[in-house]
């Protein structure tokens, strides 16, 4: 009735060590003094349990309510109403529970929230190492919830611990039965993780030192798979991303691109949905690929030109650009099927012919577009005209360098006679305008270049530093065609890849975690990376991308035609079967007793005795029940009967520890005491 | 009215169970009578996995559906964990002390478990009353103390011994309702009474008077033991030479004081016995032999422990079957 409600010590110590366990990977993102402010109230916490502070008066109470609608309309306000600010908001009620609470009931509550901050955080990462952490914090809240219901009088942590792993043990394999058979449902209401973090990978605007900067980054941005094995040539691997078409002088962007805020939508992006297939030419069969791109809060997705969606998620722009339906923030994965030789755009509309071979009036560049106008006119066709600028950046001096001299006010004059040196999108913005001082409808197309190959699960991995800037060109009767200025000044970079032909820079992925390790490319190292990396390839393929359409495969694969009964069946089937060998192994079922001597004598020998003679013992009657029983209807049994009872409750119930030869004595004397009983019967 | 309705209910329940549950004084827990509900704290576990599960379904995030599992499956060996927590213990009823009407009775339980399995957080009280606490961490065998208010003298038969316990996550409660067969003698309520109101007897050196050490009359000699006042000792017979020998003295005490249930003229029963019962305690402090006269019964002066236990037993007992 009143079991004590108050928190034990050890359990309290139990609950600050898993709040803070999951308020720690929230604070990576949450702003810095809400962090400051969850530290404050852990301390509070601990000078409360330490005496040296008191429980928040109710003024303080109201005043941190009022604070914390205060900081949500602010938050709102700020950064939009998305999992950020819920996030934020989270942890702030959280924090303030927590020095709030007296009682085991409050303690509840904390616990449901620390699960609920745990889900939190697998909507910003799922990977292996957070999925392993946030199991640590289960088994540590789960010991919270032991600790609080042990004994006050128990101090043993390490039962404690061990029992929280032993009960998260047993209830995995349930919880992998549930997670494989319990049915997905689709999103009941559309919900977009508007989130504030910071866009990564490639962007919609192109000025130079953009790409340069990715190229010091060693994060990694997708994965591919190639079915097959039909892997192309390093030097093939163009990831397209974005088409940019409009230039200002300084800065390439996309058209029609100025208002970032449309993002959210992808038709609107996407310009619009058109029946592209009536605008190219393919030949031969398309490759196909998985690809398992990391979240990069934009919503485009990169593939190998020409590149279609398996799904119908995606959306084809009129560039043969994909884009998502909202942005990428969490880890997707979409499967394409590209043409490799392909064919767009071979007639060219006049507003199209405009857009990619307009320059702005104003820009300078006067030795550029002389340079340009005199190179055409000592070629032939457009297609000579290319080699013939291709060939100029690879006979004059042109450096391929991460960290570039900076550019005066004739930025392409500047860089094509006098710096000379420079990353992608400085050649492939000088080569665009090139291309279009003299007439040629030419374009930037960013993207991702080259892969690592692990060999390990037979994937391709690329990274930040493979980001890349080319061209596009549109010939007459050819369509629009891909050129690389970046490989005339430096083959190196598109056939073995950037970390070959950027070996000696020291920018290179200076931003990258281990990456003096990485640049060392010691062989084991390296090897165990590729390693880490083919494992959380596979659990991103088998777990973390484990949805309806996967889960109806698999059920498709067990059951045949898939039905309603038969997912129902299975999913009770299973579950039952988990729950039969998890109860099975917790519940302990004791072997029966193994009879006592003693207690096979009084049971066997003395009540059958008895029962032949009309006492039978009641069930359920006790020994001194029965013995006044007997002593009552049978007064002469009295005596040897109440000795037989004395001695055999003092061996049966008494101490357990009596020695074994005590026993033995003692039957003898019950044995006797028997014998003068049945005489007397 | 509902409260009313409320109470009828619970008795008609306790009734019941009561009906279910064969009296045996020792008992082992087995599935058959341990129950297991949901406590409030783990519906609020599954609101929360609740939660987690709806973010999963709208975010389409694998793992969180993943986390929502676990929870799930932590929850059902919550309840499998706590059965265990009392599956194959034994209780076995043991004597109880007599009390007072008024006060806690208090039963005592023996708890046994098999070597290889521990028990903790168990909590043990009867319908409405405070609980009592018992672990079997480190010994094999514990007795816990449990109390009930006694509120009527005669033979108090303890309510139904329930054994609850939320251990190990808190999330679930599993019980068990047993009738160990504990009984306990209730005294009447000792109420204060005027003694001086009847009679103690008259001093006096008759047949039937005792014999108690004292300081008033001569009664004779007896030999010097270590530690005996010098101012007894005889000195004239150490200076006739007849050793040390020392003069003792005792009162004369009448021993006819007899407790009378007509002496409480114009009290009820109840009253009768309680004002003897207090009249009881208060002689035997006296350490002067009394005996004690009631319809039915009439037990001569005496003193000492074993005395006044009869004498109290017979009031706790007067008219009970």
């Amino acid at each position: 009735m009143d079991i004590s409600y108050q928190i034990p010590r050890t359990a309290l110590v139990w609950i600050l060590i898993s709040v803070v366990m999951v308020v720690l990977p929230q604070s990576l993102r949450i702003p810095a003094w809400i962090s400051i402010i969850a530290l404050g109230c852990v301390i509070w916490r601990v000078l409360i349990f330490t005496g040296k502070l008191n429980y928040p008066s109710r003024l303080m109470r109201v005043g941190v309510v009022l604070f914390t609608v205060a900081v949500s309309i602010s938050q709102m306000r700020n950064i939009g109403v998305g999992l950020d600010s819920a996030a934020s908001l989270l942890v702030l009620g959280f924090v303030f529970k927590l020095i709030e609470m007296r009682q085991k009931r409050d303690i509840y509550v904390v616990i449901a929230l620390c699960f609920i901050l745990s889900m939190v955080s697998f909507l910003y990462s799922q990977s292996v190492v957070a999925t392993l952490y946030i199991a640590a914090c289960v088994v540590v809240i789960t010991g919270a919830m032991i600790s609080l219901n042990r004994s006050v009088l128990i101090s043993d942590n390490s039962g404690t611990i061990r029992l929280a792993m032993k009960l998260s043990m047993q209830a995995l394999p349930l919880t992998i039965v549930l997670f494989v058979v319990f049915p997905r449902i689709a999103p009941l209401w559309a919900v977009p993780i508007s989130s504030n973090g910071s866009t990564t990978g490639v962007s919609d605007e192109m000025a130079p030192g953009d790409i340069s900067q990715l190229g010091r980054s060693g994060e990694l941005a997708f994965r591919v798979q190639f079915e097959n094995g039909a892997q192309p040539f390093h030097s093939e691997l163009y990831w397209r991303g974005l088409v940019l078409d409009d230039f200002d002088g300084v800065t390439w962007r996309r058209t029609n691109s100025s208002s970032s805020s449309s993002y959210g939508r992808a038709a609107a992006l996407s310009d619009f949905n058109f029946n592209w297939q009536d605008r190219v030419n393919t030949d031969g069969n398309p490759i196909y690929y998985n690809v398992i791109l990391e979240p990069t809060q934009q919503p485009w997705i990169f593939g190998l030109h020409l590149a279609e969606d398996q799904s119908n998620k995606y959306f084809q722009s009129r560039n043969f650009e994909l884009f998502n339906n909202g942005l990428i923030t969490q880890r997707t994965s979409y499967d394409l099927r590209s043409w490799r030789s392909n064919q767009t755009d071979v007639t060219l509309l006049d507003s199209g012919r405009r857009r990619t071979t307009s320059l702005p009036d104003d820009d300078g560049n006067e030795q550029s577009r002389r340079f340009a106008q005199q190179l055409r006119s000592s070629v032939n066709s457009d297609r000579d005209y290319v080699y013939a600028v291709l060939a100029n950046f690879q006979q004059s001096e042109f450096y391929y360098t991460l960290n570039p001299s900076l550019l005066g006010d004739n930025r392409i004059d500047d860089f094509l006679f006098n710096t000379r040196e420079g990353f992608c999108e400085h050649y492939a913005s000088s080569f665009a305008y090139l291309m279009r001082a003299v007439g040629i409808p030419s374009r930037v197309v960013v993207g991702y270049q080259g892969a690592e190959y692990n060999p390990y699960e037979d994937y391709m991995m690329v990274y930040q530093y493979n980001a890349h800037a080319w061209n596009e060109v549109w010939l007459e009767g050819e369509g629009w065609v891909r050129f690389d200025p970046t490989s005339a000044v430096s083959p190196e970079r598109i056939e073995l890849g950037v970390e070959a032909a950027l070996a000696d820079d020291p920018a290179f992925m200076e931003d990258g975690l281990f990456s003096a390790v990485r640049r060392g490319n010691i062989d084991w190292i390296n090897a165990m990376r590729l390693r880490l990396d083919a494992i959380e390839y596979e659990w991103n393929r088998r777990v973390v991308n484990y949805n309806e359409d996967v889960q109806f495969e698999v059920f498709e694969q067990i059951l045949g035609e898939v039905t309603e009964e038969k997912i129902l069946m299975l999913l009770i089937g299973l579950a039952s079967v988990a729950l039969a060998v998890v109860g099975f192994t917790v519940i302990r079922f004791d072997p029966p007793s193994p009879q006592t001597p003693v207690n096979k004598f009084y049971k066997q020998v003395l009540c059958k005795e008895l029962r032949k003679i009309g006492l039978e013992r009641a069930p359920g009657e006790g020994p001194q029940a029965f013995c006044a029983r007997v002593s009552r209807e049978r007064p002469e049994l009295a005596g040897p009967m109440a000795e037989i009872t004395k001695l055999y409750i003092q061996l049966n119930y008494g101490e357990k520890t009596v020695e074994q030869e005590t026993i033995k004595t003692e039957l003898r004397k019950m044995k006797s005491l028997f014998q003068q009983l049945r005489t007397s019967v | 009215m509902a409260l009313d309705l409320g109470a009828r209910w619970d008795k008609k329940f306790q009734q019941w169970m009561a009906s279910r549950i064969p009296p045996r004084e020792s008992v082992t827990l087995d599935r058959k009578i341990i129950y297991i509900i949901p406590s409030s704290n783990g519906l609020m576990f599954v609101v929360a996995a609740g939660l987690v599960f709806i973010a999963a379904i709208n975010y389409a995030v694998s793992l969180a559906f993943g986390l929502a599992f676990l929870m799930v499956s932590i929850f059902i060996l919550a309840i499998l964990h706590c059965f265990n927590n009392l599956n194959q213990l034994t209780f076995t009823g043991l004597a109880s002390r007599a009390v007072f009407a008024g006060e806690q009775a208090t039963f005592r339980v023996k708890i046994t478990r098999s070597p290889t399995r521990k028990h903790e957080a168990l909590h043990l009280n009867f319908p409405g009353e405070n609980s009592s606490h018992a672990d079997l961490f480190i010994n094999d065998q514990v007795e816990v103390d449990v109390f009930a208010a006694a509120s009527k003298r005669g033979y108090f038969k303890a309510p139904l011994l329930k054994t609850t316990t939320y251990y190990p996550l808190g999330l679930c409660r599993a019980w068990s309702v047993l009738d160990l067969n504990l009984r306990c003698l209730v005294y009447p309520k000792p109420i204060p009474f005027v003694m001086s109101q009847f009679n103690i007897g008259s001093g006096g050196t008759d047949d039937s008077a005792i014999i108690k050490e004292g300081s008033e009359d001569f009664y004779g000699l007896r030999d010097y033991v270590p530690g005996d006042s010098m101012r007894q000792v005889a000195w004239k017979n150490v200076a006739r030479g007849q050793g040390m020998q020392v003069k003792q003295f005792v009162d004369y005490v009448d021993n006819k004081v007899w407790l009378d249930w007509d002496m409480f003229y114009g009290f009820n029963t109840e009253e009768r016995l309680s004002r003897l019962c207090y009249c009881i305690l208060k002689l035997s402090k006296q350490d002067k032999p009394f005996g004690m006269k009631i319809p039915g019964s009439e037990i001569p002066p005496d003193t000492g422990p074993e005395h006044k236990k009869k004498l109290l037993r017979t009031l706790a007992l007067f008219g009970v079957e």
